[in-house]
């Protein structure tokens, strides 16, 4: 019988062939039908009587083209072990609603297959074969496609991100009347180099706040990079190991460049789990620095005594939700119950949880698919009831997405419940010691920008204002000097008057023309001190002008000390 | 595997009187006479590149292009940038997800890119890795059409005078490297 095959079906069959590997197989080919794995799913809990949602079935979806492709039974005796292949592109659709709508890639039902099946492990395989071809949710490839070019899951522009990254540090200066704490970026050789989930970025800045707080308390030496700063990764969920590889990779890349020493990946079991375990191996990428989750730094904080908290500010009873990547993948069990009784007083366990637990049933992209969201709060059912048992006001959960999926199913549920993350739990049992736990240098965290055109005196000038804990960036012209004013925001800017292209004079006319920047502290380091001397040509052009006099002004060359002693006195006073 | 993070120290090369670079950047945050956005047929700005031209650039590319309402496979149109630093926008429609003939589709893409810009006189145009990344051509072939594309408008004469290759990574910066070196 020869039935002729889509474009699209033909190309799905393709790629099969290339995308089935060993561990796939294995799961592919275990399954005895035994049943057992039914009454793991949420879908099937919440859905009783339907058997579509039951895993093997949904399996069965898969398997039968692996057999008609790849398996030899399947190619020897089709009508026995139930071979199909697709031909239609209504067929690929309707694969697509099975492994998009109808499972989260959960892996409960993995966890509890007698014969080691992992369904996920091969729903995603079908999810990529999909995407291949161009068949898959509208939101998924919005998604994708925005994390592929933009960089990141939500289309954060990097003017955005680095805008909420200033205004989450002034926030944080104000709150605790501190102006020494900084949310460094790119800085160089830092021990931790911090990476976020882009919804923080564009949804909940807190957490970005919250964390900048626990490292400032802690003494840490840390950074965020400028780009490549989203550790979720879409290529998980759409089963596009080459978007998986890229996006890790750019991770890494900002890591290296920066040359840090440790990555701490914010709270995300995806993320957690592509970042540590799985995009080295989609990249085909060594990755020689440590990778940690902030659960572990913040309990390595505590722990080491290098913040302290009080536990009686969280006193309100407190569940926690384990989200299945942390816990089902990569084991992160103990470590969020060690924090959390270190930071609540009142922690309560929902059941069944750890490994065990039920999804929030918004992972696996779940979220980003509107067309199946009755369905997802219709299989949620089984999670409403397991946060309502527990009794608890707030449920607590290590991941931004199941932060959303909770969100969803309580408000759907009309459960009496917040959800929140532990970082809001540990920024909130904060105590605020009376000086920050590591001596201070007198400049530490300022952002000094270096304009001049001699790369010597550049270098001197920046490791001295280094060498006091400050973040410097370097310029060689005016015009240059006048983008890293722009886009770093710096606390003071050090200018030579003879550059080239666009003299100081007239960078310093401008800056003080323009609202945005007429505040912005300027220290003149210049080299003339003559009778033709710039220095006073600069005064006469500022006579001339209008213009207010430089917040200081200093001749080469420089004394290193007289140099902090005036730039510590500028930043002192605009404090 | 490799160790090391790629290094994307952007490359520049003389092709007759033109000058091809590439570079690792944000494509839609260039100071040039026209990026040149991967399209769908209608047009539609949609997510990723199209985030940024909508955020950046306001609502004007999206009334534009509603206006011109679309275009076949292998055809560009352009618009203007609103009020992102490009000036313009080329939007040029090539092939996406496996589909067929997608070499010569891409070919097609190129040139129809590269006449328009000569034909607005465009001095600098700036380009994407083409139907790489989430229209799944592969990075090799995106390069090799490029390259070959822009190789023959600047043998022809009167092409842009700067052509710009703006990847998003150093992974897709290095599929260009070696053949842009070899210009
Ligand atoms: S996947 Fe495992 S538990 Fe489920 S039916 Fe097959 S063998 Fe049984
Ligand atoms: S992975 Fe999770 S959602 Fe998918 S079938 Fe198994 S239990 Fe159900």
């Amino acid at each position: 019988m020869s039935e002729t095959r889509s474009y699209k079906a033909q190309k799905l069959v393709e790629r099969l062939q290339v995308k089935v590997n060993r561990q796939i197989m294995l799961s592919l080919e275990a399954c005895v039908h035994c049943g057992l794995c039914t009454d793991q799913c949420h879908y099937v809990l919440s859905n009783p009587g339907d058997v579509t949602y039951a895993p093997a079935y949904k399996a069965d979806r898969i398997r039968k083209l692996f057999k008609a492709h790849i398996d030899w039974t399947g190619k020897t005796l089709p009508w026995w072990v139930g071979a199909k292949s697709v031909y239609t592109d209504q067929e690929l659709e309707d694969l697509k609603d099975t492994v998009f709508g109808k499972c989260t890639n959960c892996r409960r039902c993995s966890l509890n297959c007698p014969m080691g099946v992992d369904m996920a492990v091969f729903n995603r395989m079908a999810r990529g074969l999909l995407v291949h071809v161009g068949v898959m949710p509208e939101g998924v490839a919005v998604v994708a496609k925005d994390q592929w070019e933009i960089g990141n899951q939500m289309g954060v522009l990097k003017e955005d991100y680095l805008e909420t990254l200033t205004w989450m540090e002034e926030e944080l200066q104000s709150e605790y009347n501190d102006h020494s704490i900084r949310i460094p970026i790119d800085k160089m050789d830092a021990d931790v180099v911090y990476s976020i989930n882009p919804r923080e970025a564009k949804y909940d800045p807190r957490t970005i706040a919250e964390a900048a707080a626990i490292f400032h308390f802690a003494g840490e030496n840390w950074t965020m990079p400028s780009q490549g700063w989203d550790m979720t990764n879409f290529g998980l969920f759409n089963g596009d190991d080459e978007l998986g590889g890229a996006v890790g990779g750019r991770l890494y890349d900002a890591v290296e460049r920066l040359r840090g020493k440790k990555l701490v990946i914010s709270e995300c079991g995806h993320g957690f789990r592509s970042t540590r375990c799985e995009a080295p191996n989609w990249g085909k990428r060594d990755v020689a620095f440590p990778m940690e989750s902030a659960v572990i730094t913040m309990l390595g904080y505590i722990k080491q005594g290098r913040i302290q908290v009080d536990k009686s500010k969280n006193s309100e009873p407190v569940t926690y939700h384990d989200s299945c990547n942390n816990a089902r993948s990569c084991g992160m069990t103990e470590e969020p119950r060690e924090l959390l009784n270190l930071v609540c007083s009142d922690f309560r366990e929902m059941h069944p949880n750890r490994a065990e637990n039920f999804c929030c049933t918004g992972g696996g992209g779940a979220m980003s698919m509107t067309e199946y969201a009755p369905r997802r709060l219709k299989s949620a059912r089984i999670k409403a009831d397991q946060l309502k048992a527990t009794g608890a006001k707030i449920v607590v959960t290590s991941c931004h997405n199941c932060v959303d999926g909770l969100f969803d199913l309580i408000k759907h549920y009309k459960l009496d419940m917040q959800v929140k993350l532990l970082v809001n739990l540990v920024a909130s049992a904060l105590v605020v010691p009376e000086r920050p736990s590591r001596k201070m240098r007198p400049l530490e965290g300022y952002k000094i920008l270096v304009i001049d055109d001699e790369p010597d005196i550049r270098v001197y000038l920046g490791k001295i204002f280094k060498d006091q804990g400050c973040l410097v960036t370097e310029a060689p012209d005016a015009n240059q000097g006048m983008r890293a004013i722009k886009a770093d925001r710096p606390d003071l800017v050090t200018l030579d008057l003879i550059l080239p292209y666009m003299t100081g004079e007239k960078l310093y006319w401008e800056l003080r023309k323009d609202q945005k920047t007429a505040d912005l502290p300027v220290v003149i380091v210049s080299g003339y001190a003559a009778v033709d001397s710039p220095r006073i040509d600069f005064f006469g052009f500022l006579a001339e002008k209008r213009l207010p006099q430089p917040n200081g002004f200093l001749e080469k060359p420089v004394d290193p000390e007289k140099l902090i002693e005036t730039v510590r006195a500028v930043l002192l006073e605009k404090a | 595997m490799t160790a090391t993070a790629t290094a994307t120290t952007p490359i520049e090369r003389k092709v007759h009187q033109t000058v091809v670079r590439l570079m690792q950047g944000d494509l839609t945050a260039l100071e040039v006479d026209a990026f040149v956005h991967y399209a769908k047929e209608n047009l539609e700005l949609g997510s990723g590149y199209g985030t940024a031209i909508q955020s950046r650039g306001g609502g004007a590319v999206k009334k534009e292009v509603e206006k011109i309402g679309g275009i076949r496979m292998g055809e560009a149109v352009m618009t203007t940038a609103g009020g992102m630093a490009a000036k313009h926008i080329i939007h040029a429609c090539g092939p996406k997800f496996q589909e067929s003939d997608t070499e010569g589709k891409l070919r097609d893409c190129m040139n129809s890119a590269l006449q328009i810009a000569r034909e607005n006189g465009l001095k600098s145009v700036a380009f994407p890795p083409m139907g790489a990344g989430f229209y799944g051509v592969p990075l090799a072939l995106s390069a090799q059409v490029m390259i070959d594309a822009i190789r023959s408008a600047a043998a022809a004469g009167t092409p842009p005078e700067v052509i710009i290759i703006c990847t998003v990574d150093g992974r897709d910066f290095l599929a260009f490297k070696n053949q842009v070196g070899a210009l």
